[in-house]
């Protein structure tokens, strides 16, 4: 009995194990573990994921190539552009072939709209008692635009105003900066100052910047070689941002006010950039619609994406933005990339702004081309301002400016209509991390969610309502 | 006012972390359920969330909208998940006595 005690090992009540199917028992044991490997793999890819999200929010950088374009692309001549085209005498003399091209294209909609006498009648409006055309409506409007006419001039004039060439104030000492962190930061850091949404900075590129100028207020043509004060290294862009609710009332003049007070801040914050760089020692020149392709720029600086309806979406802000120039030949800068941000493939699938154009002037088709598909296209003499041999949706612009001329605004309904048409919501956030990694078919279940739960709407009194309380708590 | 959203949501963050404490001290839980009772809490907390922000940016659609969705699929899944929860534990009971 002794020797049978001194063999046995004496263990309490609280050391004796479980039975190894009961709770507490070795498989017990091993199912916890497990539950915490699971529970710890789900924490880690959970963290992956966020990761790969955060990084395509922030968007996948690329070089210079990031907008492809075909061997026998030319620099878009700037007698070219819609609206400069439209309001030159000149030019409507000189290109009598477009204007018959165009003519034909509007005769077969039924429609006896005049393109000679389409800038007069835009400019002219259309007051009446609907409502987002009245008196109080344009009245606004006219305030959103008058220091960006007074300044400036129309929003597609060359060297005037604000935009003008002249460099007799440039300081004769440079300013160093030590590093080109330091300047890119120092840039931006103004350009917050001068209420600029966004800023990025991109080297010159000649394939963006339009050959010849010209300015169809004065009918003058600019070479850039003969007239430019000098030969340009970087391109600094800013974004203004546009009103929320305001434009959420398109197609309306309130819309329009929008638009023009964002022209006004693209020729102040440009104005002021400018004016900056010339203080600093270095030559600029501030820029509007004018010099070059506005939305290549913005690309190239990594501010957004080239959307379907021809505008660049920029992340947070969407389209609802505008977007100015400063051609400086300071260099010592950090350059920002071109960024994907998911926007191609989104609008892919989600083509709201073309089924909202009431002029049906955005393309349905899936993919980009390198030239327009749109009705009428195979006739050179009506593509004349598209951007051949550039891999993107390209618009029939045209027939948004007859809808423009008809209406008396200038319309916007596909800013409004975009999914990413959004204010700074954190919910808005929330969807926009989710697209980032969501399949196509996702982007367009998104596309019919954003219009089940009444975003995007065009046509809306109650937005015009809406707009003249907005201010209420300021 | 959603400063003020994400400080209760905080509060009930807290408390929903306390009571899945209490539940899993009285009740065996597998993976599945925690995943249940996880996703259901989540549902329901992102959906105020999402109401209140929604109805802040002026659309009420939106709000009720996320209402409907979320709320209701909140509480599909803790539905399916107690009756999972009652049944492995009366599994369990009637196995060990
Ligand atoms: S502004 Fe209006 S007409 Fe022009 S493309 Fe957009 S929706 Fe169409
Ligand atoms: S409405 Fe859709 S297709 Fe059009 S630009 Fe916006 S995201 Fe792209």
């Amino acid at each position: 009995m002794a020797e049978e005690k001194k063999n046995s090992v004496e263990v309490s009540e609280d050391e004796v194990m479980a039975p190894a199917s009961e709770p507490g028992g070795v498989d017990e044991g091993r199912r916890n573990l497990l539950k915490l490997g699971i529970a710890g793999a789900g924490v880690a890819a959970a963290t992956a994921g966020g990761v790969v999200i955060a990084k395509k929010l922030e968007g996948i950088p690329h070089d210079e190539t990031y907008i492809p374009i075909r061997e026998d692309y030319k620099p878009f001549d700037g007698r070219s552009l819609m609206q400069a085209f439209a309001s030159s005498k000149q030019l409507i003399a000189k290109y009598p072939e477009r204007v018959k091209a165009w003519e034909r294209e509007v005769r077969k909609r039924d429609s006896k709209w005049d393109v000679v006498g389409g800038n007069a009648e835009f400019r002219k409006g259309k007051m009446s008692d609907v409502p987002g055309f009245t008196q109080l409506d344009y009245a606004l409007s006219h305030g959103a635009w008058h220091t960006q006419s007074k300044f400036h001039g129309p929003a597609y004039g060359t060297n005037v105003g604000l935009f003008s060439w002249a460099q007799s104030d440039v300081a004769k000492n440079k300013w160093k900066f030590k590093s080109r962190l330091e300047a890119s930061d120092t840039i931006k850091s103004a350009a917050k100052l001068y209420h600029a949404a966004r800023c990025g900075i991109a080297p010159h590129d000649p394939r963006w910047d339009y050959h010849p100028l010209y300015d169809p207020v004065t009918e003058k043509e600019y070479s850039w070689e003969k007239d430019f004060p000098f030969k340009p290294k970087s391109v600094i862009v800013l974004l203004s941002e546009m009103d929320y609710v305001a434009m959420a009332a398109a197609p309306t003049v309130l819309a329009d006010a929008t638009s023009g007070q964002g022209y006004t801040d693209m020729a102040n914050q440009a104005g002021s950039m400018a004016k900056f760089l010339r203080g600093l020692g270095y030559q600029a020149v501030a820029a509007g619609n004018d010099l070059g392709i506005s939305t290549a720029y913005a690309v190239a600086a990594g501010l957004g994406e080239l959307a379907r309806a021809g505008w660049v979406i920029a992340p947070e802000l969407g389209p609802r933005i505008r977007i100015s120039k400063v051609y400086t030949d300071f260099d010592f800068v950090e350059y920002d990339n071109p960024r994907e941000y998911g926007v191609t493939s989104f609008c892919e699938n989600c083509k709201r702004c073309a089924v909202a154009c009431p002029a049906k002037a955005i393309t349905l088709d899936d993919k980009r081309t390198f030239e327009p598909v749109y009705e009428g296209a195979e006739d050179p003499d009506y593509t004349w301002n598209n951007n051949i041999g550039v891999f993107q949706w390209h618009s029939d612009s045209k027939k948004c400016w007859q809808y423009w001329c008809e209406s008396g605004s200038s319309c916007a309904a596909c800013i409004a209509a975009c999914p990413y048409n959004k204010p700074d919501f954190w919910h808005h956030r929330f969807i926009d991390a989710q697209n980032v990694i969501a399949p196509g078919w996702v982007h367009s279940a998104m596309r019919e969610f954003d219009i089940l739960f009444g975003y995007g709407d065009i046509n809306n009194p109650q937005k015009i309502k809406d707009f003249y309380k907005s201010g209420r708590k300021l | 006012m959603m400063d003020l959203t994400w400080y209760l949501l905080g509060v009930l963050t807290g408390i929903s972390a306390l009571m899945l404490r209490y539940l899993a001290a009285r009740m065996q839980l597998t993976l599945v359920t925690w995943g249940g009772l996880l996703a259901g809490i989540g549902a329901l907390l992102f959906c105020i969330a999402w109401a209140v922000g929604a109805y802040l940016e002026g659309v009420p659609r939106a709000a009720a909208m996320g209402l409907l969705m979320f709320v209701l699929g909140g509480i599909v899944i803790l539905t399916v998940t107690a009756r999972l929860i009652a049944k492995q534990n009366r599994d369990q009971q009637g196995g060990a006595s």
